[in-house]
């Protein structure tokens, strides 16, 4: 463990931008959104910035990406495809718990299965990331619940603790120790560890205060979920409350569902995109010969909430789906993100 | 940062998004947090702005019909053909027919272009039959043509209506703070034949018999005088007397019969819309609007509720498509300049010459809809700004014109009816102002660089106008709004440089309320009777024309993104000659089944779309949610007229099993 002071910062955040193509949470200056964004000028990520409104999954699964494009041609018969030669290295700086949670759970769906996406693998492979410890929940979090926050256990090279004049400065690889010594860090002191952990006990005992849209029953419902006892009724309640937008899948980091399109663009060349996509969609279950499993409301909807939370899903992730970032929560316009529906089961086993 | 702000420019509602640019291309969208009226949310349509944006099917480069062809050309040949084309007829051949979907700087140069340089009053916005109609309605009840309120209200509501339209699929961010207001406990009554999602997100619904909503407004208003008399001696608003005279006639006993709803249950309504403090009414217009009738009965019934202009109370005429309002609010009508002042206008009239040249046209024109239904009228040349399918309805007699010139930008089959095609372009490649449904003027900047050889609009017409002669002094769109807010008094807040830091934008007129002096009760046409009309024993079935989600302006723009025109194709292809709604009992009665062809005949013309066996129709009635392929020759273009009627169009079919 390290000391890296505030002032310190800047140096850390140009030894950084020299190497990669820098992501982070920043501020748009005119509708104070933020923003995890690639940044052009390391000195605009804010490291103590709100949560960001999108999760950092785009920059390893950009909203519309090609994939790779191909031209043929009609007389030589000649088909030429060209790869897409996808990625500079990237450091995502600033990513808290939740969405690195989200990130792990990317890497199982996209590497860790029977077959390897290769795309995704040139986005993830030598990136470097850089967790920072919330230390202080937003109305809508609820990551204590998921196992995913607020403070990061695995998964990143460095990861930042607020100490109030310095962060403590943990390297969680090869990659983050090399960092912090070309850095020349000093040491972080004996009780950098204890102080560590104030700050998270400080942090998880604002939930109560803070995180004020939820007062979610996430393990009970983990197991109603499971076993199949949430009744219909409450199901087609929900289903009747969706707008289907997909909100919710586009703001989830570990959504992971896309679709792809071949566009033939004006130049004779044709282009494979990928686009996100969501199982609120009537025509994403569609099959073959009009069939669809999941065509009314309800059944699509809660295909979702089984998707982040029932045990037979999370045995894929190595963990529940849903890692509390409560984003659901504020883009869906029919108020049914993952706290109310919770709520919802909630209502069903105490009646109240 | 690559997220950049604008606003969502597909229906009225103005949300404000992010759009994520980078290299030049647009790669994402997102909603803003920050906005005033997203707070964070996009719906299904507006999360996928940016496939629409990145589409190919565009129209790449100006073309001229040379030998029956369409050839591409320079920008020169084109503007040169176009403008010696039109220069040929007489102000009273042309027509031209503005978009909903143009920013109010465009709109408003289309207008000086139509009035200022081809000297035509004829100019009409396409597929708007009720916006007008309805801005007019509250104008004169209020003095001021538009919204009464704030979407921000309906938050705060302890009672919302909603007449009418699915909110949900129309403008579902709207839709989304109705259903937040019920949540926390607002009382939410609907209005609607089909059983919707509004409605069924609602506490209240009151499922009319097609074609009724005028009498079932008109008996909630009597209800509401009879309950709650204004006391004319502390002045009850002008016009009163004759509101009240007008209802006079309506018998509460036959009301059952001809509505589907006891009197008792709209009574109870009324009196629930009387005691709230904060009420808001929401309905449609455009081409799903209501009647003049309808929408000055709603007003009054408000007005007799004491809610018009009070803090916290709204009437929100919602708009379908993103520039609804702002493009009447440029004048684009053959009755009015800039700014609704309603020909004839001297000192209007003096206004804009002295603004545009002497030779201004400040008279009144015909629309293009009528100029082109009646074969007498002479209309010999048409310029038209975006391809909307409605124009199908006309295509017949579009063909027979002499010279027909079409901008868009993206590409569609109306354009072989043209002579000259000028592409133009998006409004993320263009800076512009919309004004939304409650009469927020908010400003998008070009985020990249005109794709392929589109040009913005405005300066298309300004240079067809050096080529008749007339030098006019934009040099950007600021410019032109810079005019608008001299020329426009509601619009004087609205200059680029003041929108620029504001995100969210700026309603006019600054945000007090109507003069409450100017309130009145707005005169109504006719009496209103409850006699129930007897359904012609041959047609026994009651046809209306909805608008469903994915199947947004018949799909002319969705179709080029690929989740929505997904969503359209999952529906088509279970119901891929598309479909009419029938209730299981009228279903089962005539032998029809779901997903099987059904003939639905009229007096007048007759289609065969698949059943869809649905409990959201109420028996009796038979719901188009929209007309595809072969039903609108054989059926929608016979009915044009009644479906003009917008949401109260209903058309007597026989349903046979085929």
């Amino acid at each position: 463990m390290y000391l890296l002071a505030k002032s310190d910062v800047p140096r850390f955040l140009s030894a950084l931008s020299a190497r990669f193509e820098m992501y982070g949470p920043q501020v748009h200056p005119v509708s104070g959104d933020v923003f995890f964004d690639k940044a052009a000028d390391s000195s605009s990520i804010r490291l103590d910035a709100p949560i960001p409104a999108n999760s950092p999954k785009f920059a390893v699964f950009p909203h519309w990406e090609r994939i790779l494009s191909y031209a043929y041609d009609r007389e030589t018969k000649d088909l030429r495809i060209v790869p897409e030669d996808l990625v500079r290295p990237k450091a995502l700086v600033g990513i808290r718990s939740c969405d690195l949670t989200g990130l792990l759970c990317f890497d199982r769906f996209f590497l860790g299965q029977e077959f390897v996406d290769e795309f995704y693998r040139a986005h993830r492979r030598r990136m470097f990331l850089v967790s920072v410890t919330c230390v202080s929940p937003f109305a809508q979090c609820f990551c204590v619940c998921t196992d995913s926050g607020p403070a990061a256990r695995e998964g990143y090279d460095v990861n930042l603790t607020d100490l109030g004049e310095a962060y403590l400065f943990e390297a969680g690889s090869d990659a983050g120790r090399e960092l912090a010594a070309s850095l020349s860090l000093p040491p972080a002191g004996p009780d950098a560890g204890r102080r560590r952990d104030e700050v998270i006990d400080r942090s998880i005992s604002r939930f109560e205060a803070a995180a004020v849209e939820n007062k979610a029953w996430i393990s009970r419902a983990v197991n109603r979920l499971t076993t199949g006892f949430v009744k219909n009724e409450t199901w087609e309640y929900i289903g009747q409350q969706c707008f289907e937008c997909g909100a919710c899948s586009f703001v989830c980091p570990s959504c992971s569902c896309f679709n792809i399109e071949d566009v033939n663009r004006r130049d004779g060349t044709t282009e494979r995109l990928r686009t996100w996509d969501s199982c609120s969609f009537e025509g994403y279950a569609r099959m073959a010969g009009e069939h669809n499993p999941r065509r009314p409301v309800e059944d699509r909807r809660n295909k979702r909430f089984f998707c982040k939370l029932s045990f037979s899903q999370s045995k894929k992730y190595l963990r529940p789906g849903c890692v509390g970032c409560g984003r659901c929560v504020r883009v869906c316009p029919g108020d049914i993100g993952m706290a109310n529906v919770v709520t919802a089961i909630r209502r069903e086993i105490t009646g109240k | 940062m690559s997220y950049q702000t604008g606003i969502c420019n597909f229906c009225g509602t103005g949300c404000g998004h992010m759009l994520q640019v980078e290299e030049g291309t647009i790669r994402g969208v997102f909603p803003s947090s920050s906005h005033p009226v997203g707070r964070g949310r996009l719906c299904g349509r507006g999360w996928h702005i940016h496939e629409l944006l990145n589409t190919e099917e565009r129209i790449p480069r100006p073309l001229v019909r040379k030998g029956g062809g369409l050839t591409p050309v320079s920008w020169d040949e084109a503007l040169d053909e176009a403008a010696a084309r039109l220069g040929a007829f007489s102000g009273e051949e042309i027509g031209f027919w503005a978009s909903p979907r143009s920013s109010n700087e465009d709109a408003y140069a289309l207008v000086r272009l139509a009035r200022g340089v081809f000297r035509s009053a004829n100019i009409s916005v396409l597929s708007d039959v009720w916006y007008p109609t309805t801005a007019e309605v509250l104008r004169e009840g209020t003095g001021r043509p538009g919204a009464l309120g704030s979407i921000a209200d309906i938050r705060k509501a302890d009672f919302i209506f909603v007449v009418g339209t699915d909110l949900t699929r129309q403008n579902p961010i709207i839709a989304s703070d109705v259903h937040f207001a019920a949540r926390g406990g607002a009382d939410v009554v609907t209005l609607s034949t089909r059983l919707t999602q509004m409605a069924k997100l609602s506490g209240t619904h009151l499922q009319n018999k097609p074609g009724t909503k005028n009498i079932v407004m008109a008996a909630m208003a009597k209800a509401l005088l009879e309950d709650h008399p204004p006391d004319s001696a502390s002045g009850a608003p002008a016009g009163f007397d004759g509101f009240r005279k007008s209802l006079e006639g309506l018998e509460s006993a036959g009301l059952e019969a001809r509505t589907g709803l006891p009197f008792d249950k709209i009574r109870d309504v009324a009196r629930r819309l009387a005691s709230a403090r904060r009420a808001v009414i929401i309905f449609s217009t455009g081409i799903t609007g209501l009647t003049r009738e309808t929408t000055a009965l709603i007003f009054n019934l408000f007005l007799a509720a004491g809610k018009a202009g009070r803090e916290g109370c709204a009437i929100l005429p919602v708009t379908g498509v993103s520039n609804l309002a702002g493009v009447n609010d440029m004048g684009a009508a053959p009755d009015v300049l800039p700014g609704w002042r309603r020909l004839p206008d001297e000192a209007a009239a003096s206004s804009f010459a002295r603004s545009w040249g002497k030779d201004v046209n400040a008279g009144r024109g015909r629309s293009v809809e009528s100029l082109l239904a009646d074969a007498s009228s002479g209309l010999k040349a048409l310029v038209v700004v975006d391809h909307d399918p409605e124009i199908e309805l006309l295509a017949g007699r579009i063909k027979s014109l002499e010279f027909v010139l079409y901008l868009g930008a993206y590409a569609n089959p109306f354009k072989e009816t043209a002579h000259v095609v000028l592409p133009t372009t998006t409004y993320a490649e263009t800076d512009g102002t919309y004004t939304n449904t409650e009469r927020r003027i908010q400003l998008n900047r070009r985020k990249i660089e005109p794709r392929f050889e589109a040009r913005p609009p405005w300066r298309i017409y300004a240079d067809l106008a050096a080529r008749r002669g007339q030098a006019w002094p934009y040099r950007s769109a600021a410019d032109v709004q810079e005019e608008i807010t001299r020329m426009i008094p509601e619009y004087h807040g609205a200059a680029h440089p003041a929108l620029e830091s504001r995100f969210g934008g700026w309603q006019w007129p600054g945000g007090s309320g109507p003069d409450q002096s100017r309130l009145r009760f707005v005169p109504l046409n006719g009496a209103f009777s409850a006699a129930a009309e007897p359904a012609p024993a041959e047609f026994p079935f009651r046809l209306m024309a909805g608008r469903s989600y994915f199947y947004w302006h018949l799909n002319n723009i969705m179709k080029n993104t690929f989740i929505p025109r997904r969503e359209y194709n999952a529906l088509l292809l279970l119901y891929p000659r598309g479909l009419v709604e029938v209730h299981p009992d009228d279903a089962a009665a005539l032998g029809l089944r779901d997903k099987r062809p059904v003939r639905v005949v009229s007096a007048r013309g007759s289609m065969t779309p698949l059943a869809r066996v649905s409990e959201e129709v109420p028996p009796g009635t038979v719901y188009a949610p929209y007309f595809v392929g072969s039903m609108i020759p054989d059926f929608l273009v016979p009915h044009a007229d009644a479906v003009e009627y917008g949401e109260d169009a209903v058309i007597p079919v026989r349903l046979e099993k085929v």
